[in-house]
C-alpha cells in the first residue's frame, strides 16, 4: 500500500473521530453551515466533461472563415442574420443557434469561450485522449485525476500530509474531506479518482439511507477500494437525506432538462445553495461522437447542444448570486475534422473549444489565438490546430478561481506558468 | 431441506460420495467457479470437485457437450427482437406511411421508439436469464467478454433489433473458435456496420452514388477496428493506416433481404480501388478480398495477440495483469493461429490464475453481482423488469455502454460510494423478497450454513463474527447482510 493511501486512511479515521466527538445528527449540515461566516473562500469549480469529442467548430462557429463553408457542405451553420444562422459573438465567431440560452450569459460577461484549445498529444483515440485530459498528463498513463491531485495538493495552502490540521480546518463533521470532491452522476470520472476522498452522488438514488450494519462489515477490510467506498457511501447517504430535508428548492421559473445531466446539475445546485463546501464537482455529458448525420442548425448535434445549454442556463439561474463563487468549465477530449465526412458527420480531429461560465469569468469574448482553417494552417492538414494547451486553462481555473497555491505537481512534467494564462478567469 | 434437493439435481449426473479433497482443490474449484461462471450455485462446488477442475473446464470449453434443456426451454418462450425488426425497422415502409403527413410521421416514429425499447428489453432479458440459468456458463461468460470487446450500443439506430442475431451468429459460435472468424463475422454484421458507421462510408469519388449514398470516407469503424478490436492503441498504427483501412473497407455496407431484414452487402461501386498500404505492407487483394486480407493481417498481428491477451488477463486474473501471463497468452494465440479455446484453457490453467494472490482480488461488475446473487440464492426469476431497472441504475444495462470500448474490466471503475449503496440496498431487498418478479426458496438454515452456501471455499468466520446480533439467527436479515458483504462483492 502506497503512502498516500495510508495518509488518507488516517484522515478518514480523523473525520470519524470528529463525528464521534460531536455526535451531531446528519441534518445539522445546512444549519451549521448557514451559521458560519461567509469567508469568500468557498469557491467551486464544476468540471463538465463532454465525452465523445464535441464538434467545437459548430459550437463556436468561425463564420468569418470561408474555408469553414467550403469544408462543410451540409453541416455548416449559416452566418448570423441568415435563417438558422449563428448567434453573433464578435463579428467572426457565432454560437450554434441551439446554444441560444447561453447567449445572454456571454453578453453579460459571465460566459467566455476558449477556441483552438486542446492537447499537445496527437492521439485521436477517444479513450486515450479522455484519460490524458482527465489526468492532465498527455502521453502518460496515470490513474489519478487532475482534480483529485488538486484536492490533495491544495487546502488553502495546507498539504494533505497535515491531516489533523486539515480536518480541523474544515470541521465539516462526518463529511470531512470527501465533500470537497463530488461527482454528480452514476460514475466516478477519472478526473476525480485518486487517494483524496470523494463522493459520488447519484441523482437517481431515491432509496432509503444505506444500511449502517452492512457498511460496518467493510471495516475489517480497511484500506482497500471497498472499505473506502463504504465510508464514502455512509457520507453520501446522510448528505442526500439531509439535502432532501433541508436544501432550498429549485428557484421558481428554472427548469432543468429532464435528463441525467439536467438532474445532476440540479442536485449540484442544491448542494451549493446549501453552502456545502464542495470545491470541485464533476458532471458528465456524452453523445458527442457525431460521425453520421450530425445535422446543422437542427439534428443530432443540435439536440445535444440544446441539452447542454438548457442545463447550464438552468444551473446558473438557479444558483443566482451563488454563481459569483462558481466556475463551470467544459472540456472534451479533442475536436472533430474541419471537413465533413462522407456521411454528413465529422471524424476525430484535434483542436476544440472550452466554455467557461461563472462569476469569476472574464466573459463576453472568445479567447485564444485563432490559427485559421486554410489547409496549410491545419494540424496534419485536416484538423483545427491547437494554440492553447488545455492545462493552461485548467491551471488558470485552479489558481485564479479556487485560489490554489501554485501547486508544483498539478501537471506531471508540465510547469504552471501564469504568463501563458489567457486571462479568462479573474 | 429444499436446498438438499437442489444439490442432488445439480450434481445428479455425477452423484456419489465425494472423494476426499485437499483444501487446495477446494479453493481452486471455488475460485474457478467465481471467475469462469457467473458465480457458484449451491452444489456447484461439489460438482467441480467430483469431476476435478480439469475435466470440468474441458467440458465447459466444449459447450455443445453440455445438456442445457432448462435454459433452452426458457429461451423458446422469450420474444425474439428480430421479429419486431421486420415490422418496424423497414425504413421504406416508414417513409411511405409518413410521406407527407407529419402527424402520421410522429405516430410512426413514436411506435418505432417504443418497439426499440421493447427490443432492448428483449435482448437484455435473454442475456440476464442465460447468465442465471445456462449450464454452459463459460460460454455465457466468454460471449459476454467478446460481445463487450466488439461492443455495439443498443440505443444506436436499429442496433437493438439486430443484437440477438449479432450475439448468436457473430460472437457465440466463435468464442472457442478462431479469433479471425469472429473478427470477420463482426465486420460483416449489420449491427457493427451500422453502429460504427462503415455502412455509410464510400470512396470519395465513388462511381454511381445514389441520392442517399455516402459521399466519402467515414473513419469511425476503421479507427476502432485498429484501436479496440485488434492492435490496441499502442499497437503501432498511424492516422495514415486508419485512412487506408477505411478505404479498404469502403463498400462494406448493409442491404435488405426480401424479408426486409438487414444483411451484409458489398457494393463494388462504393469501393475505393486505389492502392493501399497498411502497417507498411501493400494490400494485394481487390474488391471484397482486400478487406478480408486486411482482417487476416490484423487478426494474426502480434500487437493484436498482446492486446487481447492483456484484456483476457485483466478480466479473468487481475486488474493489473501479470506481464508474464500476458506474454504467454499472446504466444499461445499466435502459435495456434488465434485458437480461442487454447487461449482460454491457457488462461485458467495458468499458475498466475491459480495463485493465491488472484483469489478474490477483483470486485464484481454490477451484472456479475446481480447474477451471482440470483444464482447463489437459487432465486427464480419470473419477471425480469425490476432486475433490468436495477442493472440500468447500477450502470451496466446489457449492451448499454455508450462508447465503443464497452464496459470496463477493472474493479476501480465500478466501486464508489453510490455504487456500493445501490448494491447493499438491492441485496437487502432481494433477501427480504422485495424484488418484484423474483422468488427465493424458503430459508430454513443457520447463518453458518447460509454463509457456506453463498461463499463456498471461503473462510467465513470473520464475516460471521462481524454480523450484528439480529442476523446471527439466520433468516432474511442474515442473507441480506451476507450478500451485501465485501466478501460477496469480490470474485
Amino acid at each position: 500500500m502506497s503512502a498516500p493511501v495510508s495518509r488518507r486512511v488516517f484522515l478518514r479515521d480523523g473525520a470519524l473521530a470528529l463525528l464521534t466527538l460531536g455526535g451531531l445528527p446528519p441534518a445539522f449540515l445546512p444549519r451549521w453551515l448557514a451559521a458560519q461566516p461567509r469567508t469568500g473562500t468557498r469557491r467551486t469549480l464544476v468540471f463538465v466533461f463532454l465525452r465523445g469529442a464535441v464538434d467545437g467548430l459548430n459550437v463556436a462557429v468561425p463564420f468569418g472563415e470561408s474555408a469553414y463553408y467550403r469544408a462543410r457542405r451540409s453541416i455548416a451553420i449559416a452566418p448570423p442574420g441568415r435563417p438558422d444562422g449563428a448567434l453573433d459573438l464578435d463579428g467572426f465567431f457565432g454560437l450554434h443557434p441551439a446554444l441560444a440560452p447561453l447567449a445572454p450569459w456571454y453578453r453579460g460577461g459571465q460566459l467566455a469561450i476558449v477556441h483552438a484549445v486542446g492537447s499537445p498529444h496527437p492521439t485521436r483515440s477517444h479513450f486515450e485522449a479522455q484519460d490524458y485530459m482527465e489526468t492532465a498528463a498527455p502521453g502518460v498513463h496515470l490513474r489519478e485525476g487532475w482534480l483529485n491531485r488538486l484536492l490533495q495538493q491544495t487546502s488553502r495552502g495546507r498539504s494533505l500530509a497535515d491531516g489533523a490540521a486539515h480536518a480541523a480546518d474544515h470541521r465539516w463533521g462526518q463529511w470531512g474531506l470527501a465533500l470537497r470532491g463530488v461527482a454528480c452522476g452514476s460514475t466516478l470520472p477519472l478526473a476525480l479518482r485518486g487517494p483524496h476522498p470523494t463522493l459520488v452522488l447519484d441523482p437517481a438514488d431515491r432509496g432509503p439511507a444505506v444500511d449502517d450494519a452492512a457498511l460496518r462489515l467493510y471495516r475489517t477490510d480497511a484500506g482497500d477500494l471497498l472499505a473506502r467506498a463504504a465510508a464514502e457511501a455512509r457520507d453520501a447517504a446522510r448528505l442526500l437525506a439531509s439535502l432532501e430535508r433541508q436544501a432550498p428548492p429549485t428557484r421558481a421559473g428554472v427548469t432543468y432538462p429532464p435528463t441525467p445531466f439536467g438532474q445532476a446539475l440540479r442536485q449540484l445546485a442544491r448542494l451549493l445553495k446549501a453552502d456545502a463546501p464542495v470545491e470541485v464537482a464533476c458532471v458528465d455529458l456524452g453523445g458527442w461522437d457525431t460521425h453520421v448525420a450530425q445535422g446543422a442548425a437542427e439534428g443530432a448535434l443540435a439536440r445535444r447542444l440544446q441539452e447542454l445549454a438548457g442545463g447550464l442556463d438552468a444551473f446558473a439561474r438557479d444558483l443566482d448570486d451563488r454563481l459569483a463563487d462558481v466556475l463551470v468549465l467544459t472540456a472534451s477530449e479533442f475536436g472533430r475534422t474541419v471537413a465533413e465526412n462522407g456521411s454528413g458527420g465529422t471524424d476525430h480531429g484535434h483542436g476544440n473549444v472550452m466554455l467557461l461560465l461563472g462569476g469569476s469569468v472574464l466573459g463576453g469574448r472568445v479567447h485564444g489565438r485563432w490559427p485559421g482553417l486554410e489547409r496549410e494552417q491545419l494540424h496534419e492538414g485536416r484538423d483545427l490546430a491547437v494554440t492553447t494547451d488545455f492545462r493552461d486553462v485548467f491551471a488558470e481555473a485552479a489558481l485564479r478561481h479556487l485560489g490554489a497555491q501554485a501547486p508544483e505537481r498539478l501537471f506531471p512534467g508540465y510547469a504552471i506558468d501564469p504568463r501563458r494564462f489567457l486571462g479568462v478567469v479573474g | 431441506m429444499r436446498r438438499t434437493v437442489l444439490l442432488v439435481v445439480v450434481g445428479g449426473a455425477l452423484a456419489g460420495p465425494l472423494p476426499a479433497q485437499s483444501a487446495g482443490d477446494t479453493l481452486l474449484a471455488a475460485h474457478l467457479l467465481r471467475r469462469a461462471t457467473y458465480g457458484p450455485r449451491p452444489g456447484d462446488l461439489d460438482a467441480v470437485l467430483r469431476q476435478g477442475w480439469r475435466v470440468w473446464l474441458e467440458r465447459q470449453l466444449r459447450p455443445e457437450t453440455i445438456v442445457d434443456t432448462a435454459w433452452e426451454r426458457t429461451l423458446a418462450r422469450l420474444p425474439d427482437p428480430m421479429r419486431r425488426a421486420v415490422d418496424v425497422v423497414d425504413g421504406r415502409t416508414w417513409r411511405r406511411m409518413a410521406a407527407d403527413d407529419s402527424a402520421a410521421r410522429r405516430v410512426v416514429v413514436r411506435q418505432a421508439v417504443r418497439q426499440r425499447l421493447l427490443a432492448a428489453r428483449d435482448v437484455a432479458t435473454v442475456k440476464l436469464l442465460r447468465a442465471v440459468l445456462s449450464e454452459r456458463q463459460l460460454e455465457a461468460v466468454m460471449t459476454d467478454f467478446w460481445a463487450n470487446h466488439f461492443h455495439v450500443f443498443v440505443r444506436k439506430g436499429p442496433v437493438a433489433f439486430l443484437l440477438r442475431d449479432y450475439e448468436e451468429r457473430a460472437i457465440r459460435p466463435h468464442v472457442f473458435g478462431r479469433f479471425e472468424d469472429m473478427l470477420r463475422a463482426v465486420a460483416q454484421h449489420p449491427a457493427m456496420l451500422l453502429y460504427l458507421d462503415n455502412a455509410r462510408s464510400a470512396a470519395p469519388n465513388a462511381a454511381a452514388p445514389g441520392r442517399r449514398a455516402p459521399r466519402g470516407l467515414n473513419e469511425n469503424y476503421a479507427r476502432e477496428l485498429l484501436e479496440l478490436h485488434t492492435l490496441g492503441v499502442d499497437g503501432g498504427y498511424t492516422q495514415a493506416d486508419v485512412i487506408a483501412v477505411a478505404r479498404a473497407l469502403t463498400g462494406w455496407t448493409v442491404g435488405r433481404d426480401p424479408d426486409g431484414q438487414f444483411v451484409f452487402r458489398f457494393r463494388p461501386d462504393w469501393h475505393d480501388d486505389g492502392p493501399k498500404v497498411v502497417l507498411g505492407q501493400p494490400l494485394r487483394g481487390r474488391g471484397l478480398d482486400e478487406g478480408l486480407e486486411l482482417l487476416h493481417r490484423l487478426a494474426t498481428h502480434p500487437s493484436t495477440a498482446r492486446h487481447l491477451a492483456r484484456k483476457l488477463a485483466q478480466r479473468f486474473v487481475a486488474d493489473d495483469p501479470p506481464p508474464a501471463l500476458v506474454e504467454r497468452l499472446a504466444t499461445t494465440f499466435l502459435r495456434t493461429g488465434g485458437d480461442l479455446r487454447a487461449v482460454t484453457w491457457a488462461l485458467f490453467a495458468s499458475p498466475e490464475f491459480q495463485a493465491a494472490a488472484a483469489t478474490s482480488a477483483k470486485v464484481k461488475s454490477p451484472f456479475q453481482y446481480v447474477v451471482s446473487a440470483l444464482r447463489a440464492t437459487g432465486a427464480e426469476v419470473r419477471r425480469p423488469e425490476a432486475l433490468l431497472r436495477t442493472l440500468r441504475d447500477m450502470g451496466e444495462f446489457p449492451f448499454g455502454a455508450a462508447a465503443p470500448n464497452g464496459y470496463p474490466l477493472t474493479s476501480a471503475e465500478w466501486v464508489h460510494s453510490a455504487a456500493l449503496a445501490q448494491r447493499i440496498a438491492w441485496a437487502e431487498a432481494l433477501a427480504a423478497g422485495r424484488v418484484p418478479g423474483v422468488r427465493l426458496p424458503p430459508l430454513d438454515e443457520s447463518v453458518a450454513a447460509l454463509a457456506a452456501a453463498l461463499l463456498p471455499g471461503r473462510d467465513v468466520k470473520p464475516l460471521l463474527a462481524a454480523l450484528p446480533p439480529e442476523a446471527r439467527a439466520g433468516g432474511p436479515r442474515a442473507l441480506g447482510l451476507l450478500l451485501a458483504s465485501p466478501e460477496f462483492q469480490r470474485f
